[in-house]
């Protein structure tokens, strides 16, 4: 019969994935991760999960299987991650993105969703829209990013047949579109797969103002979302530029919805022209803070 | 009552075990210490004891593995007769440290005796030539001792090799020369380390560090929450998809035997190259995954130039990657056919340098043994497990030992990666201004390098910089990167010589710049 004793390696072993495994569940099923990486990696967080789960129960096998030489070190592959995850820290905001890589990027993170702008990042006194607590955000803020995401890419899909009906906020008797908080990257690409057919529509959105940027002209500013298109390693302002006489007088940073009509402007890079669909704004009325990011293809 | 405390020596025949026994326990210091000496091995040179206070007894190994029993009972009875203050074992060189610890762990000698510390002895002369051809019960004696004390060295030169080969089995275990036995005599008394309680000790404290650091840093304008968000979503990226890689590399070690890949693998270098390059449109990961595969490739012996050729076309060209760009340049096929052309040019023309200019030395940096056994310490060749239960269990412990000794390098190179990307871009950019092609070019596949993003989602940042960058500069970013950054050169480092991933590097370097600088003015794509 074997001989028998307790193994503290597989112990510890067991431990990291579980506790890995069990936070990346809590991830996926609360929808935090959202914060770190796009709604395309859920399948592969499950899949994690999966793993995690089959080595833990493998583990269990050898945890009285004896061993002379015991081992820790390697399990600060997860621990790190671990304790990460499990310290206190909030997503990432505007405020954040001073200084960030991300500033150093453009507004058009995707040409076809955003306009082309090189960001300075946004200025200090935004900086009070950083406090807002990972643990206090509003998960069904996040939550309701979900199923948007279908409905978006419905949307893209049908835009590519050539099919543009059903749009959600799309009021084609009245040309009006109202942008709701889940559809603004879906509304980004259509406006910019379609500038002429949205041309002259009364648009309704909201988003944060930014105004910090060299190329842009007295009078306008961008109402943007912070995409992510990989990861919260790449999270870069997007939205459309809009025209508005007292644009410079507007606080950078803060939370609007505004209403406006589309036009075609151009907009000037590098000695060229490009069509660009832009927004002449009739009303802004200040709003609270949206939570979450916007995702390019969802 | 105390247990006796047990030192084991471990070593394989002829390695200079009784010698040790005879230098280390005929001490004047010492020759008031009862001791029992049992030997497993009959060895030319007798154990010879000068002050008397030492009792011997010997079993040979034809008993102890027959009649396993009859050895613990006696043990037994010496143990519980005569007032002893420690045993000393020579364990033989042939059979596995495993099965001692069974015969002290049972029932009636587990509370008598335990095993305090073990010393393995190694010959300079043959240890190399030893370990790749003796099976797995000598690196496993090395893997589970406390000391490895060397013998008979000629050079210094010859000490550093050996001792980097004892430690790429056992990491950071004590190696002595056997002229500093004074010293060995004394880390034999010291307490054993506890590292499953250092490991929490350490965890808490990173903790407590965390909490306490983090709003200074802040203070000082260094975004700590930034970082670990940063640090996070790279992570939560990567490890998905490095756990793909992983378990096919596992499975490739257990389940295909080197036989089959002997006899199926195309021998020409052509046709090999077109495998390659298949196999990686097939196969449907990012970079994170393509190293480890590429690693267990290589060692089922799959020709240098090949494997090299998969690793760096598979980041570049599978569909999940093509479509990612041809979503991120809103159906630019000029770019997606770009990219995959670029990606096939390259990584062939990489292949075929390594095929031209074989590199010189060890390629994998475990050396002879990682061919005999897997490097994750299981120390059972895949071939002799032959039953499906058992390769099962094999292809779960391997996958997990190579999880976290990729693993490591992976929140390395990312940790390196997040502190890039606090600097940020701008750098980049800024530099660009009024720059030439070539100097665009390098600037671009500098920071693909630096950035370390996964190949499957790079292009969305590439398209953003697209606009102050040329064509050119964009596809060295795009080809450049998936085959090589921080991350990827960490991750080689866990299986590789560092001379030859220092020349992979630059190699994919050059080729990559070659192809997208010459290529269009030759009027390529």
């Amino acid at each position: 019969m074997q001989a028998k004793a307790f193994n503290p390696q597989v112990f510890l072993e067991f431990l990291c994935y579980c506790v890995f495994g069990g936070l990346i569940l809590y991830l996926v099923k609360s929808g935090k991760y959202l914060s770190y990486v796009t709604p395309r990696m859920e399948p592969y967080l499950y899949f994690t999960v999966i793993v995690m789960g089959i080595w833990a129960l493998a583990g269990l096998g050898r945890l009285f299987r004896p061993q002379y030489k015991i081992r820790s070190s390697h399990c600060y592959v997860l621990a790190i991650p671990i304790l990460l995850l499990s310290f206190p820290h909030s997503p990432l905001s505007i405020s954040d993105l001073s200084g960030n890589y991300v500033s150093g990027n453009t507004l058009s993170s995707v040409p076809n969703v955003a306009p082309a702008e090189s960001i300075t990042g946004p200025t200090d006194d935004s900086s009070s829209y950083s406090e807002n607590d990972f643990s206090s955000s509003d998960s069904a803020a996040m939550d309701s990013i979900d199923p948007s995401l279908s409905d978006t890419q419905t949307g893209i899909l049908e835009e590519e047949d050539g099919y543009t009906t059903n749009l959600p906020g799309l009021d084609t008797a009245n040309k009006k579109i109202t942008v709701s908080n889940d559809n603004f990257s879906m509304w980004l690409t259509v406006l910019y797969d379609n500038i002429e057919e949205y041309n002259g529509y009364t648009i309704i959105m909201t988003g944060y103002i930014f105004n910090d940027s060299e190329s842009l002209q007295k009078d306008e500013f961008v109402l943007a979302r912070l995409m992510m298109s990989c990861c919260a390693a790449d999270l870069s302002p997007a939205g459309l530029i809009c025209k508005y006489d007292k644009a410079s007088a507007l606080e950078a940073g803060s939370w609007v919805t505004i209403e406006g009509t589309i036009f075609i402007g151009q907009y000037e890079y590098d000695g060229e022209k490009y069509d660009d669909p832009q927004i002449s704004v009739a009303k802004i009325t200040p709003t609270k803070e949206v939570e979450g990011y916007i995702y390019p293809f969802y | 009552m105390n247990t006796l405390p047990v030192y084991v020596v471990t070593g394989f025949l002829d390695a200079g075990k009784t010698s040790l026994l005879n230098i280390l326990l005929n001490r004047r210091d010492w020759k008031d210490v009862r001791i029992l000496v049992i030997q497993f091995e009959a060895g030319e040179e007798e154990f010879q004891s000068q002050y008397s206070n030492c009792h011997n007894l010997a079993f040979p190994k034809k008993v102890l593995e027959q009649q396993p029993k009859l050895v613990i009972e006696q043990i037994r009875s010496i143990l519980q007769n005569h007032k002893l203050d420690e045993l000393w074992i020579e364990w033989n060189g042939v059979i596995p440290f495993s099965q001692l610890q069974s015969l002290l762990l049972d029932s009636s000698l587990r509370t008598l005796c335990k095993i305090k510390k073990v010393i393995h002895l190694a010959d300079a002369a043959n240890i190399e030539n030893l370990l790749g051809r003796t099976g797995a019960a000598l690196p496993e004696q090395i893997a589970s001792s406390d000391f490895v004390v060397v013998r008979g060295i000629a050079s210094a030169k010859i000490f550093k090799r050996i001792r980097h080969l004892i430690r790429g089995i056992n990491p950071g275990v004590n190696i002595y020369q056997i002229k500093d036995y004074d010293d060995l005599c004394q880390r034999l008394l010291e307490e054993r380390d506890r590292p499953v309680s250092f490991f929490f000790l350490l965890v808490s404290m990173l903790a407590a560090l965390y909490f306490i650091a983090a709003p200074v840093l802040e203070d000082f304008q260094i975004p700590v929450n930034a970082f670990t968000n940063v640090f996070l979503g790279i992570i939560l990226q990567a490890i998905p998809f490095l756990l793909v890689g992983i378990l096919l590399s596992s499975a490739i070690q257990v389940f295909i035997p080197q036989s089959a890949i002997e006899r199926r693998f195309p021998k020409s270098l052509g046709a090999g190259m077109l495998v390659a390059i298949i196999g990686g449109f097939c196969l449907p990961v990012c970079d994170c995954a393509s190293i480890p595969i590429f690693r267990s490739l290589v060692k089922k012996g799959i020709p240098l130039p090949v494997a090299v050729t998969f690793m760096t076309a598979t980041p570049v060209i599978n569909p999940v990657v093509i479509l990612s760009t041809y979503y991120a340049f809103g159906g630019n096929m000029r770019i997606v056919a770009g990219r995959v052309c670029y990606g096939i040019i390259a990584s062939l023309i990489i292949g075929l340098t390594v095929a031209t200019w074989p590199p010189k030395g060890q390629v994998l940096s475990g050396g002879v043994l990682d061919r005999l056994m897997c490097s994750c310490g299981c120390y059972e060749a895949a071939e002799s497990v032959t039953t499906f239960k058992g390769k099962v269990g094999l292809f779960l412990r391997h996958s997990q030992a190579e999880f976290f000794n990729v693993g490591k390098y992976l929140v390395i190179g990312t940790f390196i990666a997040s502190i890039f990307q606090f600097f940020g871009t701008k750098i980049f950019t800024t530099a660009q201004d009024g720059a030439g092609l070539v100097v665009s070019i390098l600037i671009m596949m500098v920071m693909a390098f630096v950035l370390s993003l996964c190949s499957s989602s790079d292009a969305v940042i590439a398209r953003s910089l697209a606009k102050q960058f040329p064509t050119s500069a964009i596809m060295g970013f795009l080809v450049f990167g998936p085959m090589m950054d921080i991350k990827n050169v960490m991750m080689l480092s866990s299986g590789f010589s560092k001379r030859f991933i220092g020349r992979l590097l630059i190699v994919t370097f050059i080729v990559c710049f070659a192809l997208v600088f010459y290529l269009p003015l030759v009027g390529g794509i």
